[in-house]
């Protein structure tokens, strides 16, 4: 995970544990406070690509990789239109080319292809299907349905838990009363002398607890001397990979080899936390040669 | 796909509910197309509304895309991924406890074979992983998961990410703070196996001393106990360290000699354990090494799974245990009360 960081006042995640990212139509991230900032009219320019930008379309920034971020925000803002559903096409490849049409829009806005041409197709879109855009806003497509009651289901999932350890809690707690209760009655009833009464319900109350935890019988089995197991001392076997191609050199090899020779060294810092240049050399070499041998003909021959 | 999906749900049958988590509610299950063999079924959670629209949590989606291509005795089997709805389910191998609650159980004893044995098992898991290019990342006893065979296998892959790449920047903001390496605490962006390595070093101390072997409470606080424990390092003994990005001059401490700490361990254990805990983390073994050590071929050999100790009571119990233990405390003043009123009757 790449350190993020408000690309203005250079605050990282790090130094700022409440550090909150927020993007605009543009892709490019500012933290919180730069934004407090720079927007205290509403509106302004992006620092980093100049983008006129409004203050109030900024928002939570999800994905470390804006380009994804963009992605998905075009696509949201698409998609609110763009809000036909199966049952309005009459065949499935007409829902398909629809789907494509889609696709290709939100490729080419995400991409920059076109972006004139494209912005255009969807104002025409927009104005030939104002009926239908504004008739399904209200009908909630069927994803959002499902999504809406699995949620439903888990809230309600967790409350019966909830319901269940309270009354399991309960319960114990009635018992507990009663317990104390029949002691009572006991006390109050019988001859016997008290210290006996008394006894006799504690002996009840810790053979009922040893009842649900069982700690005898495990005492017992552990503090029998250790059963005597024929010894069988370790031996090392090494762990192999097949790595379907010629074997590569061990990391040992590198260095009298010359295979580091032209590796860029680990700097300072990097071999104080542990990362060598050996390491990403070994770890080349080994993907580079690795597959060479691969043939899914010999893989299904093996199977058989 | 759907269809597909539906049939594969059908597949298992839940049995119980085992345990609820941030990301995910597991459930144990039975593989009613393979002999009702049992499983654990961990159903990822929708979560907020706002992820739920946007796809799949992304913890299942590391999880699932480095599991997948993993196999090996001490590693967490992921059996079968499926969709049911818009939820995603993984299946593991179904394992009845876990490291922490057989430390944590003290009714067990743990023999010198013992915790050979979890040592070969862990490290043997770690190597794989290694070997695949891959460090794990939150190595704690609570994710050595263990069956009823005693096999022990590594899980919860959650924090696992490929190394070895010269260009890419991690974060240090990984492993539990008791088991995090000198070189995160001091914020190291680029680190190596040695991370781990130092995780199951503080595991084997742990297994010594039956209690967390470095418990800090903060960041700092944390290296301050390291250091407290085993001597600030010198330049000498962990070249570079001031280079790294959070380091911090700390007052010299001469730290206690392993032999005094773990005074009933012998002199292999201490080697072992004191190559694990090097500072230098280019120096620090690596599991391979770490297996070739004198510690694993010196008397007792480990024990075999089988003789492997098993809590007292299954983990289900043990929690009611605790519950019933935190049940009674808290109706301590409810008594008396109940106490008092009675005596006004009387």
């Amino acid at each position: 995970m790449e350190e993020k960081g408000c690309p203005r006042c250079k605050t990282t995640k790090y130094r700022n544990p409440n550090l909150k990212l927020l993007v605009n139509v543009c892709g490019h991230s500012l933290c919180e406070n730069c934004v407090e900032l720079l927007f205290v009219r509403g509106s302004g320019a992006c620092p980093q690509c100049n983008t006129a930008l409004r203050r109030a379309q900024f928002r939570m920034q999800l994905f470390e990789n804006s380009a994804i971020e963009k992605e998905v925000d075009i696509r949201r803002r698409i998609l609110k239109d763009f809000n036909k559903q199966e049952e309005e096409f009459a065949s499935l490849d007409e829902y398909n080319d629809y789907l494509e049409m889609v696709e290709t829009i939100i490729y080419n806005l995400a991409n920059g292809i076109n972006v004139e041409a494209t912005k255009k197709k969807v104002e025409a879109y927009k104005r030939d299907n104002k009926d239908a855009i504004q008739k399904n806003k209200f009908k909630q497509s069927k994803d959002l349905q499902l999504i809406e009651r699995i949620l439903k289901e888990e809230t309600k999932e967790e409350a019966e838990r909830k319901q269940e350890i309270m009354f399991l809690e309960k319960k114990m707690e009635k018992e507990k009363i009663r317990n104390k209760e029949s002691l009572l009655d006991e006390l109050m009833a019988s001859d016997a002398p008290a210290d006996q009464v008394i006894a006799s319900h504690q002996s009840v109350d810790v053979e009922s607890m040893l009842g649900k935890v069982k700690v005898g019988s495990s005492f017992n089995e552990t503090f029998l001397p250790a059963p005597k197991v024929e010894e069988m001392v370790y031996e090392y076997v090494l762990t192999e990979v097949n790595s379907y191609g010629p074997a590569p050199p061990i990391l040992a090899e590198l260095d009298p080899k010359g295979f580091t020779q032209h590796v860029r060294p680990a700097s300072p810092q990097s071999m104080g936390g542990g990362f060598t240049h050996n390491m990403a050399c070994h770890r080349a070499l080994q993907e580079a040669l690795s597959g060479l041998f691969f043939f899914t003909h010999r893989l299904q021959q093996e199977d058989r | 796909m759907a269809r597909r999906g539906r049939d594969r749900s059908k597949r298992y049958e839940n049995v119980e509910f085992l345990g609820e988590g941030q990301f995910a509610t597991v459930y144990k299950a039975k593989d009613l197309h393979n002999g009702n063999k049992i499983v654990a079924v961990k159903k990822i959670k929708l979560g907020q509304r706002s992820e739920a629209e946007d796809g799949i949590n992304r913890t299942a989606l590391r999880e699932i895309k480095l599991l997948q291509e993993l196999q090996h005795e001490n590693i967490i089997g992921l059996l079968d991924v499926f969709g049911q709805r818009s939820n995603i389910n993984l299946v593991f191998d179904f394992m009845d406890t876990d490291l922490e609650v057989i430390i944590k159980d003290e009714s067990i004893v743990l023999t010198p074979a013992h915790i050979k044995a979890y040592m070969i098992m862990t490290l043997r898991g770690l190597e794989y992983l290694h070997m695949n290019w891959i460090l794990h990342r939150d190595m704690k006893p609570n994710n050595l998961l263990i069956n009823d065979e005693g096999i022990l296998k590594i899980g919860d892959f959650g924090l696992a990410k490929f190394y070895g790449s010269p260009s890419k920047v991690y974060t240090h903001q990984v492993v539990t703070r008791w088991y995090r390496c000198p070189e995160l605490l001091f914020g190291a962006r680029k680190y190596g196996t040695g991370v781990d390595l130092w995780a199951t070093g503080c595991i084997l101390a742990e297994l010594l001393l039956r209690l967390p072997f470095l418990a800090g409470d903060s960041d700092l606080n944390q290296l301050s106990i390291i250091f407290e424990t085993l001597g600030t390092p010198t330049e000498e003994q962990w070249p570079c360290m001031k280079s790294l990005p959070d380091f911090v001059e700390f007052k010299k401490f001469p730290g206690t000699p392993l032999s005094d700490i773990f005074t009933a361990a012998t002199d292999d254990l201490l080697e072992f354990l004191s190559s694990m805990l090097d500072y230098n983390p280019c120096k620090r073994c690596t599991a391979t090494q770490a297996l070739k050590m004198r510690y694993f071929f010196s008397k007792p050999g480990p024990s075999p799974g089988f003789a492997l100790p098993r809590p007292g009571a299954p983990s289900e119990v043990l929690k009611e245990e605790g519950n019933s233990r935190a049940g009674r405390k808290r109706k301590l003043p409810d008594e008396s009360s109940v106490h008092l009123a009675k005596k006004l009757v009387f």
